[in-house]
Parts: structure tokens; C-alpha cells; sequence
């Protein structure tokens, strides 16, 4: 199978589905020539013009409004957000607007819009271009939130983002642009809340998003030769969750480590460990661990900033641990 | 059509008003518009206009009143003749006029009673009373009570009348803690619809005993402290028959994991525990921190034989037909009646079917003798309170039978009036 | 007088004396206690919603503000289903979810009430959007009171609208108090000004004047589906009540003798009626036909209302997704 990078898988996926759908555009700052500073869209605008790849002011608040307000009436807005980080600066779009219309109206109205973003330390971006936000948005009833891990997720998940009905935020890792991955050149949409095995394993469940699937999977080889059979899962939806994916490998391994890119304390990882706790606790023979980004804000420097992000050796070091009983935060 | 005049919602947060001043008389003209009355507020005072032209008529509320938002105090009616009185607001009755205070609810005297019939009060409207006092007296069908006050004030509010069956846990009057300046009579019917005091407390019942039932796994000795395991493998020990205790004694490191069942299934198996456990008997304690017997001791003694009668009927009722009080060695059997009363308990020389070991006098704090011919309830002084250990071979009860059995005596014991009647 | 005039001004009438009649049968509801809540009136302002709503199809769409019973009502909402809204039955526009200020009605093109002050300015310049990316020529109206000028919100979107010559009107209902505040003490400048420094026309109109407000709105309606706009109108008006219903007592911002002035004198009701009149346009008699006839409707509505059967407590977790029925199973 030929393979591409997350980069192209996003581009191909809305293109494809700018082609079969003439309600669906495209909006945000310097998408259309410019491509987005990760030249992510490029050469939309050349194919689909001006009309259907529309760069807007910077005014985030403003055009993720339009693209709600404009996803009520009708159409099918895909709003490119330069920056996770600013997340911060829509949420009454987002939360307040966009989550609650379909409620607040009593099912009459929808919101079918498509916010793209994305997340990733280690860029050397520092505290205000590095965060990974997505527990805020998962946080709020109302808007579905992807984690693609590769550029065949991305570009999967992508395309079922566009045709579905509600609110939909895909935060893509800014430092797998470039990371290539088989993707079929027919076409293929991936349903949300459908997780995927990664990795089969007999004595330990990771629980990974986005580029953290590939630190688990790390981790994971680095365990096999010590002979722990590590599961890896790739959720791919965080909302919603396939939670009965999580749970039958856990009953089966008794173990699990949950790893995102978010910080630790009340992240996503926190909510997945929690599920398992409460559902699963009797199938458990070990603490299920969080692994999340150290809870400061993101460090500039290099030395710094590297420590703060779970990493393959930490995982298979916490996964040594408890497969061998030891107590981990405990006197 | 005449046009009721409400009180009305001022605040965000406001239950009640109160009438300042009308500003029109009963029969005035009025148009929409009109300020018809001036109402205070915790937080303001305002004029109330008409919401419809017609005569002001059947006003029943006065200037000084407070009355709750949304209840009827006139009406503007389309002729100054209409003498029809504002109607009772439908939604919530008068019960709001009920004067603040403690409610004392119906009591729950029996096991399974519903409700109890008021025979009569026994202090007047408007008195003082203190926590001892008798208030009411009340009948079911298996005994007749009076029933204390429990707690100091007036009496501002009785809500049933001689006669009346009163759910138990309604509320059956209303102590105020200052002198009532007006005091309401209802009967149980009035006072059946929902409204409540606003200040009403959650209803007057005694707090619950706290009991804690531990099965134990051995009547051997305890290790000190819990066992630290796994939630899986305290579940397949469980299902597999597997004592965790065996690995404490023999010095297994913990927390104990799913792979340290394979070491206790290789201990050397003089004991297969699981089998053994119920060969070795039950053995159940319940803790009671405070208890009611003494302040019972007094009653009692009117109502039955002896105490021990009383102590007969407290372990045995509901369970079984004979109990032997045990106490320094001496056991005396007492055969309970079967309507439950107290006065009827009769010393027996049938053999007992449940035996309650006195050890209250003693100073022996903790049991484990093992199970006897009879299941046996040792009931043994506990710091301030009390506790009780129940014993018995695993042919005697069932672990369900025995734990129901364990529960019932302890709350029993500690709330004597409550459960035994 | 043309026929069809006469058709059309007895509807505007009719609409004021609906809008009237609903805020004053709500404000009932909420004083007795019947209704969940608090809610905000729009009594003094009916010239502005009906001026502005008259001259809008159904595929025209409108925003609307948590001051809303106005514009749902001008835009061509019933009251049934308005007060079944209001009380949180199952039967309300938004099946009781919604309730008083999230009130919406897409079957006229209301987009819905925004409890967020200047929350839906975004959602209507992005309608406006979309009707100029799908090449229909339906009109956006943005309502929002002088207190949302405040929103740096209108700001993004006035720019992007002015850019892109967006189909949309912003309509700001200018009651003089950005809610317990006069608005002099928030605004620096002229609110106007604000708007032609994005290059977009603006006009200044008495909005107690429903002919004035609705001649206005047609000529720059028709401007803007030729996509001339966007347009912004300063609607110069008044609200009878407190903020919300629950704010008696606000002589601390605003005089009593003040109130009564603008009740007196330029009630937009009492205006146009005295006009139908004097016009020969309708008689005494026909005008109170009107109001009995509209009273009754809005008294028959509430009772059904109060009757009508709260929503099963099973719908709690239903539309949080369009495409998951129960989002908690």
C-alpha cells in the first residue's frame, strides 16, 4: 500500500469530501495560499478557489462564530484553528454556542461544523503554542473530539468528521505532520467511538492518544524483550469512547496505563482511569495508571521541555512495576 | 371574569411578603395599572399594579400579613357586589401558615407499622415542654405509647386530632422555640397535603443505630491490620475457595497479586479452607456505639417480668419461639408470645433455641469460642457502648439468616423503644 | 390608502398588541410563581422587533437576544408552543429545554434567543455567510441590545461581514441601559460611529415608530439580498421593566418619572393605534376586537400550557448529539 503523510491524509480526506459535498468549506487563518503555516491545505484553494478556501482576519472568536452560525443554516464549515492553544480564545463559540444549539433547541437545530487543531509538545514552541487542550473540549456535553494517530486515522476520521451531523474537534499532533503511514487509495471513512487494537498483549492495557500510540507501542516493544506482553489501543474518539473496546482488554490483562498528551490532573487520562476503575475494578490486579504531560505550564528549553511528556522508556518503566506488584505511590 | 390578585415574586430567591399598605379599599374601581397594594420584601418594597380593571373584592389577606408568593389575596371582580372570598390557593394550602419550628413526626413503634392512631394530646396548645415531657399518647394495633417530646419549646402546632391515623413519619405537630404568638389546630387530613414549614428539619426520627456486621474468616486469631491484595485477586480468592490469611501467616509479602494465589494454592494443604470455614462456624459482631437500654430499663420493668425478659424479647423476636438469657453461668429460658407484647414473656424450662451470654458485668471484651448447640449472642461492654458477637455452626443459619439476625438484635439494642413494640 | 397597506398595518398592530399581551400574561406567570425561572421583557420595544420582523420573509433568519419574546413572537411564533417553552413543558418550541431565553423557532427562521450577552452575533453574520457561499438571497438579522456593543465579538464579525459584504442587519435595540447601568456610562462615542468605521451604513431610527422602523428595514433588506449590506440600524427605544422581572427596585438608575414619560408619551402600541385610527384606517371598535381577540388567544395558550405534560425525564440525555439518541445508554 503506498503511504502518506498525516499531512496529505488530511488534505486528501477534505478534499475528497469538498468534491462530494459542495456545502462543505473551509475557513481560518492563511488557508488558502498560504496552507497554513504546517502547509497542511495546500492547494485547496487552487482546486476549490476563494469562495469554498476563505482566509479570515485573526479573529478566532469571530470566525469560528460565522462557521457556527453557518453550520446552523446550512452548510458544512470545516474551521482550520492554527493553534490548539487557542481553543482558549473560542470556547463561548465552542462550549456555550456550538455544544448546546442541538440541545438547547430541542433536537430542531444542528450544528454540522468541524474544527481542526492540534496539539504536541516538544516543538520547542514554548508554554502558548504547545499545549494539548483536548480534555477541555471533551469536557463539555455537546461536541465529539477525534485523536487520530496516524495518517490513516487522519485521514478516516476526518472524513466521517465532515459528515457528521454535530460539532466535531480533531486535534492532530503538530509533530506528525510528516510521519507517513499506509493509506488505501480507495476510499474509507473510520466510525467514532470505535478504538482500535494496535497491538495484542497478554499482561498489560496502554491506552493511548495521538502520538502517544506510538510511544506506548515503543514501550511495548522495549517490554517484549523482557517478555511482558503489552496490549496497545488507539480510542481514536475520545468522544465518544468505545469503552467496552477498553474494558474487555483490561478484564483480559488486569492491567492498564492510560497515556495522553494532555496534562495529567483532571485529563483524559484521569476520566479513562476512572472508568476502568469503576467498572472493571474487580478484574484489576494492579493500579491503572495515568500518564499525562507534567501539570506546569510547557517549558522553552530543550532540557526542560523534553522531561515533561510521557516517553517510551517511562512507560515501560511503570509498566515493569506493576506487572511485578509493586506499590507505586504508595508507602 | 374575575381576575385573582396574587402575591407576587419580587426577588430571584423570595418566598413570602409582606403587605405594607392597600391602596385600594374592597368595592374601588379599579383600572390596569392601578397601584393596588404595597409589599415589602427582605430586599425592597414596591407597589403592586392591577393586572385587570374591574372592583377590588373578596380581599383576604391584611395590611402586616405575610403571605407566600403566588397565594390569592384578592380578586378584582367585574361588580363591587361580588362578595365571594378570594379562593384557598389550589397549589399549596394553607400550610404555610404553620408556625416555624421542630416537627415531631408519627413515631415508628412496631416492625412493620404503617401509620398510628393519635389517642390524644397530652400537653395543651401554647404550652412549654421539655425534652422528657409527654406529648401525645399513641395506639397501633400492638401496643399503646406515649410519646415525648424529645426536644424543649412550645407547643405552636398540632397537626392531628384524637382519633386520627397518622402515616408514620408525617408530621404531627410543630415545637417553636419561642412562645407561638398564634397557635394552629388541624387535623392529619388539613395538614396531609405536602407543604411543610419552611424551616422544617428532615422528620424527627431517631438517627438509625450505626452497626457494622464483620464476618470473620476463622474464629482463629486475627491478624491486626487488613490484608493488602489486588481487587482481582481478592475476587478469584473468593470464588475459589482461597483463605488470604494462610498467605499472611505464612510471611507472603504484600499486597498480595494474582500470581500470589499459585504460592497459596502450593502451602501445604493440611486445610482446604474453604470447606472447612463453614465446619468451623459463623462468627458476626456488631459494634453499638450508644445504646438504649438504661433510660428503657425503667419502662420496661412496668410492662414485663424482669429485665431479662426484656432481653429475651429483644434477641429472640421475630426469630425464634425460645430464648435463654444467660448470665455467671445460669441460664434462665423465657418462650415469646407471639403477638410480640412485652408483658407476656413468661420464664420457661423449654430448651432455648438462641442463647444471649450476658457479659456486660465482666471483663471480657472479645469472644471466639466456637459454635455451641445453640447459635449464642454475646453481648459484652464496648468502650461507652455495646457489643454483640453472634456464634453459631454454619448448619445452625445461613450467612444471610445469621448477618439479618446480628442487624435486627443490634438495632434493637440500641434503640429499644423503637424496634421491640 | 391601498388595501394592501391596510392588510399590512393591522398585521403590525395585531403583532405589537401580541407581543403586549405575551410579555404581560409571562410577567403573570412569574409573579404567581407558576413559571421556572426569570425571564426578560420586552414590553416598550414591540416597534422594533414588528418594524424590523414584517419586513422578513420565513427564509429570512434572525438572531435573537435573552430579552427574546419579541422578536419569536414578530418572526411569526405561536403562542402555544411559546408558553409551553416558557414553563418547561414538552410541547415548548425547544421541548422545554430551552425555556424563556433560549427560545428558537427554525420553522420561521429564528435562530433561537442567546442567554450570552452579543453570544449569537457570530451564528448570524455566519448565516449571513452561508447564504452568500450558497448564492441565496435570503437576509440575516442580527438583534442585540446596546450592552452587547460592548462584545468584542461584533467587532470580528462586523469586519469579516464589511469584507465580504455579508446579507446581514444589525439591528441594536438601544433601551438606554446595559442592564442596570446607563448605557452612557458604558459606550464612549457614538455606537453608530463604531459601525461606519468598518466602512458599513448605519442609521439612527426612532424605534418606537413601527412605520418609520419597518419603512427603513425594507429598503435595506432589499439592499442587502442585492448584497449591498451589511447594514446597522441604532433602534432608539425603551423597556418598560427592570432588567428581568425580578428587578423592582431600580429607581438607584432610572426614574419612576422617567418610566411614565416614555409609557405616556411614546408608546409604540398607543402611537400607531391613535394613527390606524385618525388615518381611517380601523375603527375604535375593530382595535379592541383586535385586543380581545389576541387577549384570548394568549389566555387560552396559557392554560393549555399550565395543563400540558412536562417532558418524560427519559428525554434528559436526548439531543446532545443529533445522531446518538440517548447520549448516556
Amino acid at each position: 500500500m503506498r503511504e502518506i503523510t498525516l499531512s496529505q491524509a488530511v488534505n486528501e480526506a477534505i478534499a475528497e469530501e469538498m468534491r462530494r459535498d459542495p456545502t462543505v468549506f473551509l475557513m481560518g487563518e492563511d488557508v488558502a495560499e498560504a496552507g497554513t503555516p504546517f502547509k497542511v491545505l495546500s492547494g485547496l484553494v487552487e482546486e476549490f478557489g476563494t469562495d469554498r478556501v476563505l482566509d479570515t482576519p485573526i479573529s478566532e472568536p469571530g470566525f469560528v462564530g460565522l462557521a457556527v452560525g453557518a453550520a446552523m443554516t446550512g452548510a458544512r464549515p470545516i474551521v482550520d484553528l492554527m493553534f490548539g492553544d487557542f481553543i482558549y480564545l473560542v470556547m463561548d463559540q465552542l462550549c456555550n454556542q456550538a455544544a448546546k444549539q442541538h440541545y438547547m433547541s430541542g433536537g430542531k437545530l444542528t450544528v454540522p461544523m468541524v474544527l481542526r487543531t492540534n496539539i504536541g509538545a516538544t516543538r520547542r514552541s514554548a508554554a502558548q503554542h504547545s499545549q494539548s487542550l483536548q480534555a477541555l473540549v471533551a469536557h463539555i456535553p455537546g461536541v465529539k473530539v477525534a485523536m487520530p494517530s496516524s495518517a490513516y486515522e487522519a485521514k478516516g476520521l476526518m472524513k466521517t468528521a465532515i459528515r457528521d451531523n454535530n460539532p466535531v474537534v480533531i486535534f492532530e499532533d503538530k509533530l506528525m505532520y510528516q510521519d507517513k503511514a499506509p493509506v488505501p487509495e480507495e476510499e474509507y471513512l473510520i466510525p467514532f467511538g470505535e478504538a482500535h487494537i494496535k497491538r495484542e498483549g497478554s499482561d498489560i492495557t496502554f491506552i493511548a492518544t495521538s502520538s502517544m500510540v506510538q510511544v506506548a507501542e515503543k514501550a511495548a516493544a522495549l517490554l517484549d524483550a523482557e517478555g511482558i506482553s503489552a496490549e496497545v489501543i488507539d480510542p481514536r474518539t475520545i468522544v465518544p469512547l468505545d469503552e467496552a473496546t477498553l474494558l474487555a482488554s483490561v478484564k483480559k490483562t488486569s492491567r492498564a496505563i492510560v497515556i495522553d498528551e494532555g496534562h495529567q490532573s483532571y485529563g483524559v487520562t484521569a476520566e479513562i482511569a476512572s472508568r476502568l476503575n469503576e467498572k472493571a475494578f474487580y478484574h484489576l490486579d494492579a493500579p491503572v495508571l495515568r500518564m499525562g504531560a507534567m501539570d506546569v505550564p510547557v517549558p522553552f528549553s530543550p532540557a526542560l521541555e523534553d522531561i515533561t511528556v510521557p516517553t517510551p522508556e517511562g512507560v515501560a518503566a511503570n509498566a515493569r512495576k506493576l506487572c511485578a506488584g509493586e506499590m507505586i505511590h504508595a508507602a | 371574569m374575575p381576575h385573582d390578585v396574587t402575591m407576587p415574586q419580587l426577588g430571584m430567591a423570595q418566598d413570602a411578603g409582606k403587605i405594607v399598605a392597600w391602596l385600594k379599599a374592597p368595592g374601588d374601581a379599579v383600572a390596569k395599572g392601578d397601584a393596588l397594594f404595597e409589599v415589602e420584601t427582605d430586599k425592597a418594597t414596591m407597589e403592586v399594579e392591577a393586572q385587570a380593571a374591574g372592583y377590588l373584592t373578596g380581599v383576604v389577606a391584611s395590611e402586616g400579613d405575610d403571605v407566600p408568593v403566588g397565594q390569592v389575596i384578592a380578586r378584582i371582580s367585574d361588580s363591587a357586589e361580588d362578595e365571594t372570598p378570594a379562593p384557598a390557593p389550589t397549589p399549596e394550602p394553607a400550610a404555610d401558615a404553620l408556625p416555624e419550628g421542630r416537627q415531631i413526626t408519627m413515631p415508628q413503634l412496631g416492625m412493620a407499622q404503617d401509620s398510628g392512631q393519635m389517642v390524644g394530646w397530652l400537653v395543651e396548645l401554647g404550652a412549654q415542654v421539655g425534652p422528657d415531657d409527654l406529648l401525645f399518647e399513641v395506639e397501633t394495633d400492638k401496643a399503646t405509647m406515649e410519646v415525648p417530646a424529645g426536644a424543649s419549646g412550645y407547643l405552636a402546632a398540632t397537626l392531628a386530632q384524637a382519633g386520627e391515623d397518622v402515616a408514620v413519619g408525617a408530621p404531627v405537630a410543630i415545637l417553636s422555640a419561642d412562645a407561638p404568638t398564634n397557635t394552629v389546630a388541624r387535623s392529619a387530613r388539613e395538614a396531609a397535603a405536602p407543604a411543610a414549614p419552611t424551616e422544617a428539619k428532615a422528620p424527627e426520627a431517631p438517627e438509625p443505630p450505626k452497626q457494622t456486621t464483620t464476618p470473620a474468616k476463622s474464629p482463629g486469631p486475627q491478624t491486626g491490620g487488613r490484608i493488602l491484595a489486588s481487587p482481582k485477586a481478592r475476587r478469584l480468592a473468593l470464588e475459589q475457595g482461597l483463605d488470604l490469611d494462610r498467605l499472611v501467616k505464612a510471611g507472603h509479602p504484600q499486597p498480595f497479586h494474582v500470581a500470589d494465589l499459585e504460592v497459596l494454592r502450593g502451602l501445604p494443604s493440611d486445610t482446604t479452607p474453604s470447606a472447612k470455614a463453614a465446619e468451623a462456624g459463623r462468627r458476626l459482631t456488631a459494634h453499638i456505639p450508644a445504646h438504649g437500654l438504661a433510660e428503657f430499663a425503667s419502662w420496661a420493668t412496668a410492662h414485663a417480668d424482669s429485665t431479662d425478659a426484656v432481653l429475651a424479647a429483644l434477641a429472640g423476636q421475630g426469630h425464634v419461639a425460645v430464648v435463654g438469657v444467660e448470665r455467671f453461668g445460669a441460664c434462665q429460658s423465657y418462650a415469646l408470645p407471639d403477638n410480640r407484647r412485652l408483658s407476656q414473656v413468661a420464664a420457661t424450662d423449654d430448651a432455648p433455641e438462641l442463647i444471649l451470654r450476658d457479659l456486660r458485668g465482666s471483663f471480657v471484651q472479645s469472644v471466639a469460642l466456637g459454635a455451641e448447640e445453640v447459635p449464642v449472642l454475646t453481648l459484652m461492654p464496648d468502650g461507652d457502648g455495646l457489643s454483640l458477637v453472634l456464634e453459631c455452626a454454619g448448619h445452625h443459619l445461613s450467612a444471610q439468616a445469621a448477618i439479618a439476625l446480628l442487624n435486627d438484635v443490634a438495632g434493637r439494642v440500641a434503640q429499644p423503644l423503637r424496634h421491640l413494640l | 390608502m391601498t388595501k394592501t397597506n391596510t392588510e399590512d398595518y393591522l398585521r403590525m398592530y395585531t403583532q405589537m398588541v401580541r407581543i403586549r399581551t405575551f410579555e404581560d400574561n409571562a410577567n403573570q406567570l412569574y409573579l404567581s410563581a407558576k413559571m421556572p425561572g426569570l425571564t426578560h421583557m420586552y414590553s416598550g420595544e414591540e416597534a422594533v422587533a414588528v418594524g424590523i420582523c414584517e419586513a422578513l420573509t420565513d427564509d429570512d433568519r434572525i438572531t435573537s437576544t435573552h430579552r427574546g419574546h419579541g422578536h419569536c413572537v414578530a418572526k411569526g411564533a405561536e403562542f402555544k408552543e411559546m408558553f409551553c417553552e416558557l414553563l418547561g413543558k414538552a410541547e415548548g418550541y425547544c421541548r422545554g429545554k430551552g425555556g424563556s431565553m433560549h427560545i428558537a423557532d427554525q420553522s420561521h427562521g429564528n435562530l433561537g434567543a442567546n442567554a450570552i450577552v452579543g453570544g449569537s452575533m457570530g451564528i448570524a453574520t455566519g448565516s449571513a455567510l452561508r447564504a452568500k457561499l450558497q448564492g441565496s438571497d435570503d437576509v440575516t438579522v442580527c438583534f442585540f441590545g446596546d450592552g452587547a456593543t460592548a462584545q468584542g465579538l461584533w467587532y470580528e464579525v462586523m469586519n469579516m461581514a464589511a469584507l465580504w459584504n455579508l446579507p446581514v442587519i444589525y439591528a441594536c435595540e438601544n433601551n438606554g441601559y446595559s442592564e442596570y447601568t446607563k448605557t452612557e456610562e458604558i459606550a464612549a462615542g457614538s455606537i453608530t460611529a463604531r459601525a461606519e468605521a468598518f466602512g458599513i451604513e448605519s442609521h439612527q431610527v426612532d424605534g418606537q415608530d413601527v412605520l418609520a422602523v419597518n419603512a427603513l428595514t425594507n429598503k435595506l433588506v432589499a439592499r442587502a439580498r442585492k448584497g449591498e449590506g451589511p447594514f446597522f440600524l441604532e433602534l432608539m427605544t425603551y423597556r418598560y421593566h427592570g432588567h428581568h422581572v425580578g428587578d423592582i427596585n431600580r429607581e438607584y438608575y432610572r426614574s419612576k418619572d422617567e418610566e411614565k414619560d416614555w409609557k405616556e408619551n411614546r408608546d409604540p402600541i398607543v402611537r400607531f393605534r391613535g394613527y390606524l385610527v385618525e388615518q381611517g384606517i380601523a375603527t375604535e371598535d375593530e382595535i379592541e376586537a383586535i385586543n380581545t381577540a389576541v387577549e384570548k388567544d394568549a389566555t387560552d395558550a396559557v392554560a393549555y400550557a399550565e395543563a400540558a405534560a412536562y417532558p418524560d425525564v427519559s428525554e434528559v440525555d436526548m439531543h446532545v448529539f443529533s445522531d446518538i439518541e440517548h447520549a448516556l445508554a
